[in-house]
């Protein structure tokens, strides 16, 4: 009976101070909702995980062989202990393009039936070999219903591997084996690769397997200790196991090919002599033709000879009837010349004989002539002689006459002298006459002598013309003579004549005959030269086919020799990227789980102390009164207990139910950007539930004994009697007057007043700055994430896009890419990308090596800066710049000489020169130098970096140049940005969540103690509320406490903040993703006013509690 | 002397869930400025209840008081405060002082939000407490605390004195000693000085004495005879 009415004012203490009653509920619910639930979060996501991959039987093995399994091999794991399923599968790389020839990189994998099941999203699995599906997680513009095509760039064996050169897309899945986004790395294209592809077993052309993997029939949770132990007791016995069944396999495979290869061997003899001996009788055969061709060709040669022989005969005879003919015909000309000079002869004689008579004549008139001629000259002397008488006559006369001359008259003398003339020309015409007379007479004595001369020729003339008689009777004769024997002659040319042609003739049949014969021999040369040219072909061809034979026997013996002994792998899930990444990233929660509870238990802690602490002194002289009553310091204490262990369990069942669904969810859900999506499994662990409300329990009883006990202690009269109040006091700073002197009254009271509760104090500015930081942090979670990708992309990287070249671009850009890239950019600079990875001594990393090719206008695309801020230079030859991530993660500090090394296992050695802010991606920046001195040959142009002018769509500019044939990928760094932000703004839950939890912290722990200072201040309130204090001052004068203390925990909040966010950030580790650690300017702005706030809006409650007070109730008595 | 305080029919009704009390019932009477007045009545008897509704700290359900001229019953709450803040010096049973503050720093306390405050030490010596100033409410006696709160309430240079039962919690001598005081006072400073008490006793220094008896006033007489307090005895 007396316990019910115990439990009655219990109750009704509970309904009378509600909102002490409801805050140590909110804070313990609190307290375990944020501890439950980010305990839980880790188990609740391995849970998750958990399911999804029993369902999908993800294997437990994964065996390799370098040489590949067969049907039988799996047959035989199958069969091995403890084995589910063991299913063999075809696994390549594959170099693919869409129909807008984009190319990218797939993984192919066959799709096995027991394990690594698939989750269809999308389509229907393949019915037929020439179907596919694809990766659901893809990114690009592969939908369902397209067809990828196999690139012909891609190896040999790659294409012979596969039954079809495109598969349409049926459906989109995803795959068990790709949980998170991370889809390896290749040796092919750019390195990357872009999604996964399933392809049935009737696509795969192979007749072996890549890998083989295995279930156990065992179901341990993912993780678990179980599960690591039952993996860690097969691995040796399978790790014998499959280096048996491979070692078998090996023997087995140059067993047969050995066989096939002697097999092969002994054909090929076989095929060689038979081969031979056809040959041989070919050779044989040809032997003897050409021996018979020989024979004929004698034969010809010496029917030849004779025909030339007659040839010569009759070329001679020939000759000679042409001489004789020529003789004949000369003979005839000579006997027509005879004939005519006969004629001639007879002619002549004939006219000499007519001359003779002319001249005998001629000579008889001549004599005739000359006598007459004499006759005349004699009669003209005498006629002279007469004359010159005459003359002389006269002469003398004119003698006389000349004596008397002188005498004579002139008439006489003129006559006489002109007589004298006369005489004188008289004379000279006789003397002229005289000289006449005696030329003609000497002329007439020539002529005679003439005369007698001819007479004499004469004489000869018939002397030669009877010797010309006699020749010309001779040379008759002569000719005729001659005439005969021409004509026999001519009768003997003829005869040869006849004789010749007849020859000639014989001798044209002859040639015929011969030709004939010739021809028969040439034809049977080419018959033979056919036969032999045939043989020798096939000789050829025989020695080439056997020559092959032979390499190809060798190479297979070589090959069979080469096959060395097989390497096997005995993978377990941990080299699973995503089984691998889950579990590290699930960790984090769980390293994150470990710090922030930690504040809610002890402010939860906190806040029910002073609570219950006050609870209990105010109720001092109830205590005192129910002690006086009789009631026992048990059913006192359980009173309180009751009190604050109902307000715990209430709160822990309250919290843990909020908790584990809501934390896990939110954390979940910030997950799926990383994991493919799957519906949360919570996690009920009752343990934990147990423990949280052990822990809850046992504080809050704690807290309320330790608080009962000091009163309890007291006897019920001293308890009657008001307490003691609390002893003022003066602080520190009173004995400062420099500054005590000049603070405002009220403020002294104020700050009195903060020190005068320590515990209170303290309690306030745990609960504040944990506001504070857990503020701080949640918003500094929000910058340094969804700010790394602004810095990235804003500050570091500063070009607009990136293009990749095809890779058989060459040293140099076709002119017509130049002139494109001219077009659309406003200006690029030409890079080296690649794929190297970083060897340290206990990992292995891919990293993107970037060598700018143009070091000076490479900072105009991307900034190299220290983290502080510092610039860095481009890295000199055998140096190199690494990024923050790599450096922290793999310790390549500067200074120190890293190792990297290509798919085709080329190293290079540089020194890190400096370590460069970067957050999306490793990198790793080599000058062309390195490239060129390390590797021998010069850095390839395979991609670029670019800025598109200002007024340009930078998504039209990219599409135009995608379009290009030599641009494989065009990257927008601002749609990169865009993506990772988005990715990202699921974190928003994350801190909504933060700050929800401090919002509550702060609440409570503000409310309880405003509430408690209250009152317990209640009187003194009162006091000055009488005293004219207005409300606002009122307000002021208690709440102003609050208001410091927010201010001092609002200081230790930022601070904790800072290091609360550092770690934080520390703990989550993203593959490829480097946060930036800092807190932007507004993010303190805003965790202080939200903490102000929070103040304010509490201060607000609080100002209406304090205008409820009764003034004149509470002065009235002590209670 | 003219009418400084003057309750008019005054009723005041306390409402607690379903249940009505009337506390006071058609309560009126004057007290003249400077008077030193009792009021006397037993536990419940509605004393306490005239001197909240005074003192600006209790509203009234019906009627009107009126102080100085003004009608304090129609104040609202800021005029109230006002009211108390710069009229009304309060002395409680239980001296209510600040523990967190010296003596001179609670009489400070109430000075300084007045208009024209007395000097804190001026008004410690007055009530004998110059030596006492530095020490905060606990190193103090209860006589001393009451004069503390007495110095508090006369710092304000209030228009009237309202004092609850200010020797109740006191032994007799050092009553005697805070009720001398406040006698003083009101000789000395011509305060209005009302005093509430169950002790009928003190009747006799006052002068007015108000009777009050279940919420009513039984009678208002002059004090003919004033008895100095230190020959009071009871």
């Amino acid at each position: 009976m007396k316990k019910k009415m115990l439990r009655r004012t219990t109750l009704r203490e509970i309904r009378g101070s509600m909102g002490r009653f409801l805050a140590i509920l909110a804070i313990v619910a609190l307290g375990v909702g944020f501890f439950c639930g980010v305990r839980i979060t880790t188990p609740a996501m391995v849970n998750t995980m958990d399911r999804f991959w029993q369902e999908k039987q993800l294997y437990d093995y994964r065996l390799i062989s370098t040489l590949g399994w067969e049907e039988d091999d799996v047959a035989r794991f199958a069969a091995a202990e403890g084995v589910r399923d063991a299913e063999g599968s075809h696994t390549l790389d594959l170099l693919c393009h869409d129909k807008a020839d984009n190319e990218f990189v797939l993984k192919a994998h066959s799709i096995t039936k027991d394990v690594n099941l698939l989750t269809l999203t999308e389509g229907r699995m393949p019915t037929a070999g020439n179907e596919c599906i694809m990766d659901a997680g893809m990114p690009g513009t592969l939908r369902v219903g397209d067809t990828v095509y196999i690139a012909d760039g891609n190896e040999e064996d790659t294409l012979d591997a596969l039954s079809h050169r495109a598969y349409t897309i049926v459906g989109a899945a995803h795959s068990s084996l790709y949980a998170n986004f991370e889809r390896g790395t290749t040796s092919l294209g750019n390195g990357s690769v872009s999604g996964y592809l399933y392809l049935p077993e009737d696509a795969w052309d192979v007749d072996y397997y890549s890998e083989i993997y295995v279930r156990f029939d065992a179901d341990d949770v993912i993780y678990s200790k179980a599960y690591k132990d039952a993996m860690d007791a097969r691995d040796p016995v399978w790790e014998q196991l499959t280096q048996t069944i491979a070692e078998r396999r090996y023997d087995r495979l140059v067993a047969d090919a050995q066989a096939e290869l002697d097999d092969g061997r002994a054909e090929l003899a076989d095929k060689r002599a038979e081969g031979q001996q056809e040959l041989d009788d070919a050779a044989q055969e040809l032997a003897d033709g050409k021996q018979k061709l020989d024979d004929a060709k004698e034969e010809l040669a010496d029917a030849e000879q004779e025909l030339a022989d007659a040839k010569k005969e009759l070329d001679d005879a020939a000759k000679e009837l042409a001489d004789a003919k020529e003789e004949l015909d000369s003979g005839e000309q000579e006997l027509a010349d005879a004939k005519q000079q006969i004629e001639d002869g007879q002619a002549t004689l004939d006219d000499s004989e007519a001359q003779l008579l002319d001249g005998e004549a001629q000579i008889s008139d001549g004599q005739a002539q000359i006598d007459a001629a004499a006759a005349s000259l004699a009669e003209n002397e005498a006629m002279v002689e007469a004359q010159a008488q005459v003359l002389e006559g006269k002469a003398a006369e004119l003698a006389q006459a000349l004596t008397m001359l002188d005498y004579l008259p002139d008439e006489q003398r003129q006559a006489v002298l002109a007589g004298q003339a006369e005489v004188e020309a008289g004379r000279v015409q006789i003397e002229q006459a005289r000289a006449g007379l005696a030329a003609g007479r000497r002329e007439l004595e020539a002529q005679q002598s003439l005369l007698d001369e001819k007479r004499a020729e004469l004489a000869d003339g018939w002397a030669q013309l009877e010797q010309g008689r006699a020749d010309l009777a001779d040379a008759q004769a002569q000719y005729d003579e001659g005439l005969a024997k021409w004509q026999d002659g001519k009768q003997a040319y003829e005869d040869g004549v006849k004789e010749y042609e007849d020859g000639l003739a014989k001798y044209e049949d002859g040639v015929k005959e011969y030709e004939d014969g010739k021809a028969e021999y040439a034809d049977g040369v080419k018959d033979y030269e056919d036969g032999l040219a045939e043989y020798e072909d096939g000789k050829e061809e025989f020695d080439e086919k056997i020559a092959d034979a032979e390499a190809d026997i060798a190479d297979a013996q070589q090959k069979i020799d080469d096959i060395d002994a097989p390497d096997t792998f005995v993978l377990d899930r941990g080299t699973n990227i995503s089984y691998a990444c889950f579990e590290s990233d699930s960790q984090i929660v769980e390293q994150v789980a470990r710090v922030f509870p930690i504040f809610f238990i002890l402010v939860a802690a906190l806040v029910c102390l002073t609570t219950m602490s006050r609870m209990v002194e105010e109720q001092r002289t109830q205590i005192g009164t129910l002690k006086a009553l009789g009631y026992s310091e048990g059913d006192i204490m359980g009173k309180y207990m009751f009190y604050s262990g109902l307000a715990a369990v209430l709160g822990c069942v309250i919290g843990y139910a909020v908790g584990i669904v809501l934390f896990p969810t939110v954390i979940w859900r910030s997950y799926q950007l990383m994991y493919i999506p799957l519906r949360l499994h919570l996690v009920i662990d009752w343990g934990l539930a147990a423990a949280a409300l052990g822990v809850s329990l046992l504080g809050s009883l704690g807290v309320t004994w330790i608080s009962c006990r000091l009163e309890l202690a007291e006897t019920a009269a001293g308890l009657m009697r008001p307490k003691a109040p609390k002893a003022g006091k003066r602080v520190l700073l009173e004995h400062v007057p420099f500054i005590w002197n000049r603070l405002k009254f009220l403020h002294k009271v104020s700050i009195r007043n903060i020190f005068r509760y320590k515990g209170r104090f303290f309690m306030m500015v745990i609960g504040i700055s944990g506001c504070t930081a857990l503020l701080l942090t949640g918003f500094g979670l929000k910058d340094s994430v969804a700010g790394f990708a602004d810095v990235q992309y804003g500050e570091i990287v500063t070009a607009d896009a990136s293009v990749v070249f095809k890779s058989d671009i060459g040293d140099t850009l076709p002119p017509a890419l130049t002139a494109k890239l001219d077009a659309v950019t406003a200006d690029y600079t030409l890079l080296h990308e690649a794929s190297w990875d970083l060897v340290t001594k206990d990992k292995t990393k891919g990293m993107s090596v970037l060598v700018p090719l143009d070091g000076d206008a490479f900072a105009d695309y991307m900034t190299l800066r220290t983290l502080d801020g510092d610039p860095l230079s481009l890295p000199a030859d055998g140096e190199a710049l690494v990024c923050n991530a790599i450096a922290e993660r793999y310790g390549a500090v500067p200074g120190e000489t890293i190792l990297l090394r290509d798919e085709d296992m080329r190293e290079l050695r540089v020194k890190v020169a400096g370590v460069f802010e970067n957050h999306v991606y490793n990198y790793i920046i080599l000058s062309p130098g390195t490239l060129a001195s390390q590797l021998g040959e010069p850095a390839a142009c395979n991609a670029a970096y670019l800025h598109f002018p200002e007024d340009a769509d930078p998504y039209q500019a990219a599409a135009t140049l995608a379009q290009e044939d030599k641009i494989t990928t065009v990257s927008l760094f601002d749609e990169i940005r865009i993506r990772m932000g988005n990715m990202m703004k699921s974190l928003d839950l994350i801190v909504l969540v933060v700050i929800l939890c401090a919002a509550g912290l702060a609440f409570i722990v503000l409310y309880d103690l405003t509430n408690i200072n209250i009152t317990e201040r209640i009187r003194e309130i009162a006091t000055i509320k009488v005293l004219g204090f207005f409300r606002s001052e009122t307000s002021a004068y208690v709440l102003r406490e609050n208001l410091a203390l927010t201010a001092v925990g609002t200081v230790c909040g930022l601070f904790l903040g800072i290091a609360l966010h550092r770690f934080v950030i520390a703990q989550i580790i993203v593959d490829l993703v480097s946060f930036r650690v800092r807190i932007l300017p507004l993010s303190f702005v805003w965790s202080v006013l939200l903490t102000i706030g929070f103040d304010l809006i509490v201060d607000l409650f609080m100002g209406l509690k304090l205008d409820r007070i009764n003034m004149a109730e509470s002065l009235k008595s002590v209670e | 002397m003219s009418t400084f305080v003057e309750f008019q029919n005054v009723r005041k009704v306390y409402k607690t869930g379903e249940m009505e009390i009337e506390a006071l019932h058609d309560v009126s009477f004057t007290i003249e400025k400077g008077e030193f007045c009792v009021i006397v009545g037993a536990s419940g008897a509605g004393k306490t209840t005239i001197l909240n509704i005074l003192g600006g700290m209790d509203t009234l359900t019906e009627g009107a008081v009126w102080l100085d001229g003004s009608e304090i019953s129609s104040y609202k709450r800021k005029q109230l405060t006002a009211y108390r803040r710069y009229d009304v010096g309060f002395v409680f049973q239980f001296y209510n002082l600040v523990q967190n503050l010296t003596a001179k720093e609670n009489v400070e306390l109430a000075a300084q939000i007045c208009r024209e405050p007395l000097d804190a030490e001026e008004v410690l010596r007055q009530v004998g407490l110059g030596e006492r100033m530095k020490n905060f409410p606990a190193q103090l006696s209860g006589g001393e605390q009451q004069r503390v709160a007495i110095a508090r309430a006369l710092a304000k240079a209030p228009k009237i004195l309202l004092c609850d039962e200010p020797t109740g919690a006191l032994d007799y001598q050092t009553g005697k000693a805070v009720l001398a005081l406040l006698q003083d006072t009101c000789r000395k400073k011509g305060m209005t000085v009302i005093v509430i008490t169950h002790n009928s006793a003190l009747a006799g220094m006052a002068d007015r004495i108000i009777t009050v008896r279940s919420g009513t006033i039984q009678s208002v007489r002059k004090n003919d005879h004033i008895v100095d307090v230190r020959d009071i005895e009871w």
